[in-house]
């Protein structure tokens, strides 16, 4: 006997036993157990909410915007230079300054987090979609193709992942489809495995041993019983994910082999201030902290949506 | 000797034990019965001092002999306790796989308590170890000594924990639920092992329980507990023959036994019955046919290079059930049950013999109620998905959407259960109402034959009745049959119309309830029938 069942429950299971007579006494109860007057299955969930929820989605919700509107409208144009506005420091009229040229900084990392925000999304989007997938079959099915699918992703694991990337580049060439393409597959193994594992913890599950019984397709079991219970999961590695790629895209950028102008990149920016971090360091630190601010959003998220999933 | 006054141990403001007195007599055994969630383990846990640091003591306190152990508004006295805990109070647990340390050899760990409470030297202490184990019932006792946990059973596990509690001879024994991990003929020797410790020993012994007929043989006075207080206490027999309080009544009428009068609800007529241990003899269609099957179990089914070397589960079982009667299958952990229940459903297809169903679709219902559901799926979704399932495969069977809806409502009428919980998750229902609706889920595409395995096992004593009334309701309403599988021979006595009793995956005995109940034929049966 837990003690973990002897804690929750008191108040509220007595309240349930009071009203319902004909079902057992709510002895057991859950600690979500809820009172009787919640009828919608959402109220339960409202407890869930956390700081970290909160604050996560505060900062990435904020980059998001700004980077999306960054790709179709800045306050300045990202590339119209002016000789005389070099090196403004930050201020009103500027609000992250002005670079070697007289651009606008702070329009130039909003096309900049626009363009890595879509980056890595499709990122995300290609490795987690590959994942599911792969995962699903090989965790729920075993056999050959599990072999075969782990001991490929296993290989692709073995390269430290910026090499992978650099042969994909060298071989595709640089420009921001590629990088989508290239750290897709770099990024898949990781989902795979994680989604694998949970199938493979599920797949003997007693209510998808039922599930078979009941004469439930397969595909309907994986996709219909399987998948809603590995969300929780599964969206905690998206965010991981998410700022893997994040960091990746902007890494690849800074070497000069990811984005390629006109496209403005925070990798890029960072890289093009190196030479002026003495005498205009706010021109290396914006797209810095903004990476930061970014990465630390959804790292926030992640923990969020893992806490609420306890 | 050991005395809680008024004791109130609260969690995040919420109390759990509510102003309990408890008294221990020198060399007395004193019974705790609940059921899950009566603050029965939190009672003992803070007794010995293991309760989780979040617990604040709210009122009362409690007394070993003269010293206060603990006081409503004091700090837990560290240093205090880890001078009572081993020499004068010791505790055995319920989960003897994970109380033992699986690195450690058995002996090396029971050394331990003497290490840390006497100054024995190494062979003295070895000497010592190797007489408790003696004493305890180990008979190999150097053979156990240089063991590892997992290389043990399961009651010569509980058989170590229990050497290790009384190597010291503590004053005190704390054993919450002993023996409920353990088969009922293990159960039996521990209970007896403890009444020999304590007849020696003259220590007194603090026995936790849910079940009534357990702490009855073997406790001297009873408490029960409910919802966080001791709501009545007295000698045992005076407890059983004259129960003052109705909580007391329910759960004593609640627990299944064979001393009481048998529900007979199947359909089968007398001379039927008379007749059920020659198969063929009867006229109806059996809806289950199993010749000689033979169920094979190999390790790693879905790995590449995992060893195949099947090994056999249960041996050449021939069985028949008929409509309308259920047929309980009896036997210990790992006597084949489960397996056989697996193949008969086609769960697992190494296989030699025949089974032959004459019903549609027979359904299962599993013991655990908390992972037999979907929890991201609601109730309602969770009723109506087999027939979804059954449009698919047969588009004869294809309803619509409200169709669908209202079967789901008149089944969760049947299984005794309001509307409201259609909307609701599994997660907040409680065990027992999972059990009705996996049992809903089941029946919902009207087989006429079900599988149960241990459906009431995991379950409290009052639901576990209310959950057998429900199935025999259920039984007549719908005319199904029933493969009743428990390990419990009082709920199959409850249950069942014919029983079969299974050992090493055997089938030693078949027949009709009574008559298996009155004479026994094997040794084995009556060993069962005399341990429990």
């Amino acid at each position: 006997m837990g003690t973990d069942t002897e804690l929750g429950a008191h108040t509220e299971a007595e309240k349930d036993m009071a009203v319902m007579p004909g079902a057992e006494t709510g002895m057991e109860l859950h600690r979500e157990a809820e009172s009787d007057t919640a009828k919608e299955p959402g109220a339960g969930r409202q407890a869930k909410w956390n700081k970290y929820l909160a604050a996560g989605l505060m900062m990435t919700g904020i980059s998001l915007a700004l980077g999306i509107l960054g790709l179709f409208w800045t306050p300045y144009s990202t590339t119209a230079m002016s000789a005389a506005e070099k090196f403004q420091a930050p201020s009103l009229r500027h609000f992250f300054g002005t670079d070697n040229f007289g651009r606008d900084i702070f329009s130039r990392v909003m096309q900049g987090l626009g363009t890595t925000v879509v980056v890595s999304s499709l990122v995300v989007a290609v490795s987690g979609t590959a994942g599911i997938l792969l995962g699903a079959f090989t965790g729920y099915f075993g056999g050959l193709l599990d072999e075969v699918v782990m001991r490929i992703t296993d290989a692709v694991n073995g390269f430290p992942s910026i090499l992978l990337t650099l042969v994909i580049i060298s071989l595709l060439g640089s420009g921001k489809w590629n990088v989508v393409l290239s750290l897709g597959i770099v990024f898949t193994p990781s989902f795979v495995r994680i989604v694998r594992s949970e199938f493979l913890r599920l797949r003997d599950a007693d209510y998808i041993r039922r599930a078979r019984l009941m004469g439930v397709g397969r595909l309907r079991i994986l996709f219909v019983h399987i998948l809603p219970n590995v969300f929780s999961v599964f969206w905690v590695s998206v965010m991981i994910g998410f700022n893997n790629a994040i960091l990746a895209e902007s890494g690849m950028s800074y070497l000069g082999i990811g984005v390629q102008p006109p496209d403005a990149s925070l990798g890029k920016m960072l890289s093009d201030a190196q030479g002026y971090l003495q005498n205009a360091p706010w021109y290396a630190c914006t797209p810095g902290l903004t990476i930061v601010w970014l990465v630390l959003g959804f790292s926030l998220l992640g923990e969020g949506i893992r806490r609420r999933g306890e | 000797m050991i005395r809680l006054e008024n004791l109130s141990v609260a969690f995040d403001g919420t109390e759990v034990v509510k102003h309990v007195n408890l008294e221990l007599r020198e060399g007395e055994i004193l019974g705790v019965v609940g059921e899950s969630g009566s603050g029965k383990s939190v009672t003992a846990l803070t007794l010995m001092g293991l309760v989780a640091d979040t617990a604040r003591i709210t009122t009362g306190r409690i007394l070993f002999g003269d010293v206060v152990l603990l006081e409503a508004g004091k700090e837990r006295d560290k240093a205090l306790y880890s001078r009572f805990q081993g020499e004068k109070m010791s505790m055995v647990f319920q989960e003897p796989q994970t109380s033992l340390n699986p690195t450690w050899r058995v002996g090396r760990q029971v050394e331990e308590v003497l290490k840390l409470h006497t100054d024995l030297a190494v062979l003295e202490r070895r000497k010592k170890v190797l007489e408790t184990f003696r004493a305890v019932g180990l008979k190999d006792a150097e053979r156990i000594y240089g063991s590892y946990p997992h290389q043990l059973s399961g009651g010569q596990r509980q058989r170590v924990m229990i050497a290790m509690a009384v190597i010291l001879h503590p004053a005190l024994i704390v054993a919450d639920e002993p023996t409920t991990a353990l088969d009922v003929t293990v159960q039996s020797q521990i209970i007896a092992l403890l009444r020999e410790i304590n007849e020696k020993q003259k220590n007194a012994m603090l026995f936790i329980t849910h079940d009534l007929n357990l702490a009855r043989r073997l406790c001297s006075r009873i408490a029960v507990m409910k919802d966080g207080q001791v709501v009545e206490q007295g000698e045992t027999e005076e407890i059983f023959s004259h129960p003052v309080q109705a909580y007391t009544r329910k759960l004593i009428e609640a627990v299944p036994s064979r001393m009481k009068p048998r529900k007979r609800t199947g359909k089968l007529s007398q001379e039927e019955t008379g007749n059920g241990m020659q198969e063929g003899a009867v006229s109806a269609t059996p809806v289950l046919e199993v010749r000689n099957l033979s169920v094979y179990y190999r390790d790693g089914d879905n790995s590449l290079f995992a060893r195949k070397k099947p090994q056999r589960v249960v041996e050449d079982a021939s069985f028949v059930v008929y409509p309308g009667e259920s047929l309980g299958l009896v036997g210990e952990s790992g006597c084949g049950k489960t397996s056989l229940s697996r193949a008969i459903l086609g769960m697992n297809r190494n296989i030699q013999g025949q089974i032959l169903h004459h019903s549609q679709g027979p359904q299962m219902v599993f013991q655990d109620p908390y992972s037999s559901l979907n929890p991201a799926r609601t109730i309602g979704w969770l009723l109506q998905e087999p027939l979804r399932a059954a449009g698919v495969r047969d588009p004869r069977h294809r309803m619509t959407k409200g169709d669908m809806e209202a079967a789901a409502y008149d089944m969760l009428h049947r299984i005794g259960m309001e509307e409201k919980f259609f909307h609701r998750k599994p997660s907040q229902l409680s065990g027992g109402q999972r059990q009705r609706v996996s049992i809903g889920q089941a029946l919902i595409t009207h087989p006429s034959f079900l599988v149960a395995d241990e459906p009431v096992s995991a379950l409290d004593v009052t639901i576990q009745a209310q959950i057998m009334e429900l199935m025999q309701g259920l039984q007549q309403e719908m005319g199904l049959s029933y493969l009743f599988i428990s390990h419990d021979i009082h709920v199959v006595y409850q249950m069942c119309d014919r029983i079969m009793i299974m050992k090493d995956g055997k089938i030693l005995e078949m027949g009709v309830t009574e008559e298996i109940y009155r004479t026994p034929r094997e040794e084995y049966t009556k060993l069962l029938l005399c341990h429990s």
